[in-house]
């Protein structure tokens, strides 16, 4: 059974340096929740303090109604951003164990173990060890093993480092229908446009606090509004600087892009684009994660 | 709440690993190969040398002749001996002389009255010359004792016929000497290498889990103590398999060839000796784990091996020098109850006889405690520092401070 999982005020401090500062978030069963921040922002510090791998100054970790176990962590799926598996174990061995070490009896784990490296197109590499296979083939395989036990709910630091355009859209794909199986997904990546396409909704802390959270579609239309306009034989945007309240954010190539403040109305804009010539094109523009990215983390 | 069937169902499973791929690396394979030939070869090679040295026959020369009952005598004691011997008669005893001193024989008996020898021997020194000598001198002189006595043909059978009377003792003297020497040293030699070989696995294989960062995915699912113990116990079945395989074989094989490794104190000698395996490496095991989580390289590996193995050596190689000496020191007696030594001290003071049930039952009693005290400190540090990556931890950061 699906439950949220709830970080509330976590305090993590390594001498002098605030690695978490009261953070707080929450990832509800069946989302996946993009998990952004600068390096060093305490984005592993927070994953590991969900699988009870660090201590806590103060705060803490729920899942569904009470305070996260060891047994209900037993139930979760982790793949840490330091890649971490037996290089000499034979890959479906690995995959088997970690399976039985989430609990599944020998006959689940080994049925399990077939099925996931099937899926993850490894199953010619089966018997190979670890230290054999390709970067892309190991990540596959950590992601196998994050997988076998069926989690309820998955941490996933970097899933998609390192992975040919075929190996993510895989990944992509299978993370898609766990989330719609209803397992939360909670997935850290500097990879920004593939969060924007993979994520529903995105959190972005920054020197272990949060700075940002909400969907994906509300970040990107959230601040002033944005305009892109074209006009056919006008190369420049003199004709949008004499608008007042309009800021010419980028021009070139015949196009502009514009931000409105909160007083000009679109209509007015567009009126003046066509005075200056025919229009081409005229569209709002919807803002990047990246650049939600960077101006909360500026 | 995880239970407590669960908990050890999950140490199980960390422990069925850590055996079954020990087993089947090359490293046990090459490793019980080579124990495996050593033991061999210290209880097959002093026999062969032993028959080999005993086969030339004792060339004895006689001057004079031999009674019918002095030959007899002179025959049982080589038998008693274990000598074989050739008889060579000389004219006179100058002509006798001449060929000990030429060693074209190996001694003389004069007249029955007395024996002569090359050079001076001792009752011990162990050669078949002597033994024999001895021998002959003894039966000779009572030979001569029954003539003079006169006695009757019934009374020598009787004579002959004698047991020697129980012997009693009052107080219990320890033997200066062990009862096998052999079987220790070959116990010790083994348990040194099995320990150190199990010793370094438990130190390099915490410190690849760390390096491979895979310890990270299994403490996501295990907690330390059971990762920790289930390793340890994995690496600890792998050494008792391969002492289990070198007793049978030793035993095997000693039995076949007949050595004189099966008697004496050697079934003692050896039964401590397994037992101080499994004590020494269920209290060091901790102490090399705990090591191994600080490191995360093989160059840092070899930096704490040697503050590591000192003990070890110390322990080893004066429990050895008090087998090869064959008597215990006040410094061997002091080692015997520090746990880091006491594994090699202590089967040696069995081996020489120089220890009580009680004093060996106390040493294993203080290893016993130390070995749990030290599973916790061991548990402690492994939890703080195995997730410290970045370069070598040491000891005082983690002892006081958080968990990473």
């Amino acid at each position: 059974m699906t439950a949220t999982l709830q970080v509330d005020g976590l305090v993590r401090r390594f001498g002098k340096v605030h690695a978490l500062d009261g953070l707080s978030f929450a990832v509800p069963a069946g989302e996946l929740v993009g998990f952004l921040g600068p390096n060093g922002a305490g984005k592993t510090t927070t994953m590991r303090a969900v699988f009870g791998l660090t201590d806590l100054e103060a705060g803490v970790i729920t899942w569904g109604s009470g305070p996260i176990d060891a047994a209900q962590r037993r139930r979760f799926g982790y793949m840490p951003e330091e890649r971490g598996l037996y290089p000499a174990m034979p890959l479906a061995e690995q995959v088997e164990y970690f399976g039985r070490l989430h609990g599944m009896s020998a006959h689940d784990a080994h049925a399990a173990t077939a099925k996931w490296i099937e899926r993850l197109d490894l199953a010619q590499r089966a018997d190979a060890k670890i230290e054999a296979l390709s970067h892309g083939n190991q990540q596959r395989a950590q992601l196998a093993a994050a997988l076998v036990h069926d989690p309820e709910f998955l941490i996933l630091d970097e899933p998609l480092a390192g992975l040919d355009p075929g190996g993510i859209d895989a990944v992509m794909e299978v993370l898609r229908e766990r989330v719609r199986a209803g397992c939360g997904v909670l997935l850290s990546s500097h990879q920004l446009d593939l969060v924007e396409d993979l994520c529903e909704s995105v959190v972005i802390i920054d020197h272990g606090h949060l700075v940002v959270s909400g969907s994906v579609d509300e970040l990107a239309t959230s601040g002033p509004e944005q305009l892109r306009v074209r006009i056919d034989d006008v190369n420049d945007a003199a004709w949008a600087r004499a608008i007042p309240g309009v800021t010419v954010l980028d021009a070139g190539g015949g196009a502009v892009r514009l931000q409105l403040d909160d007083s000009v109305d679109r209509n007015d804009v567009l009126r003046a684009a066509m005075s200056a010539g025919d229009v081409h094109e005229f569209g709002l523009v919807r803002r990047r994660l990246s650049e939600v990215f960077r101006e909360a983390t500026a | 709440m995880t239970s407590n069937r669960e908990l050890r169902r999950a140490t199980s499973l960390v422990a069925a690993r850590e055996f079954r791929q020990r087993v089947r690396g090359k490293a046990f394979r090459v490793a019980t190969v080579l124990v495996l030939l050593g033991v061999a070869a210290a209880i097959v090679i002093p026999k062969l040398a032993n028959r080999h040295s005993s086969s030339p026959p004792q060339k004895v020369g006689v001057v004079g002749s031999l009674t019918s009952a002095q030959r007899s005598a002179v025959d049982r004691a080589a038998q008693d001996a274990g000598v074989r011997m050739s008889l060579q008669s000389f004219d006179n005893r100058t002509r006798a002389v001449s060929a000990v001193r030429a060693g074209r024989v190996d001694l003389v008996i004069d007249e029955a009255t007395s024996v002569i020898v090359a050079t001076t021997i001792s009752r011990d020194d162990g050669s078949d010359t002597s033994d024999l000598a001895y021998g002959v001198a003894g039966a000779l002189g009572t030979q001569a004792a029954i003539t003079r006595a006169r006695l009757s043909t019934a009374q020598i059978s009787e004579l002959y016929a004698s047991h020697p009377v129980p012997i009693q003792a009052l107080h219990h003297e320890h033997h200066s000497r062990p009862v096998n020497q052999a079987a220790s040293t070959i116990g010790l030699i083994a348990l040194f290498i099995m320990l150190s070989q199990y010793l370094t696995w438990t130190l390099v294989g915490v410190m690849e889990e760390k390096s491979s960062r895979v310890v990270e995915v299994l403490l996501a699912t295990l907690r330390p103590v059971q990762l920790l113990t289930g390793k340890l116990i994995g690496i600890g079945l792998t050494v008792f398999l391969q002492a289990a395989m070198v007793a049978v074989v030793g035993l095997v094989l000693a039995g076949t060839v007949g050595s004189d490794v099966l008697h004496g104190a050697s079934p003692l000698v050896l039964g401590s000796t397994l037992l101080w395996l499994f004590l020494g490496y269920a209290f060091l095991s901790w102490v090399y784990a705990a090591a191994g989580s600080l490191v995360e390289r093989q160059d840092q590996v070899q930096s704490l091996a040697i503050p590591l193995v000192i003990p070890l050596v110390v322990g080893y190689v004066s429990a050895l020098s008090a087998i090869g000496s064959g008597s215990a020191s006040l410094f061997v007696k002091v080692l015997a109850y520090l746990p880091p030594t006491a594994p090699f001290a202590m089967p040696a003071l069995v081996g020489l006889r120089a220890v009580t049930w009680w004093q060996f039952a106390l040493s294993a009693l203080i290893t016993l405690v130390a070995t749990v005290a030290t599973a916790r400190l061991a548990a402690t540090v492994y939890r703080r520092a195995v997730l410290r990556t970045g370069g070598r931890v040491r000891l005082r950061e983690v002892l006081g401070a958080r968990a990473n």
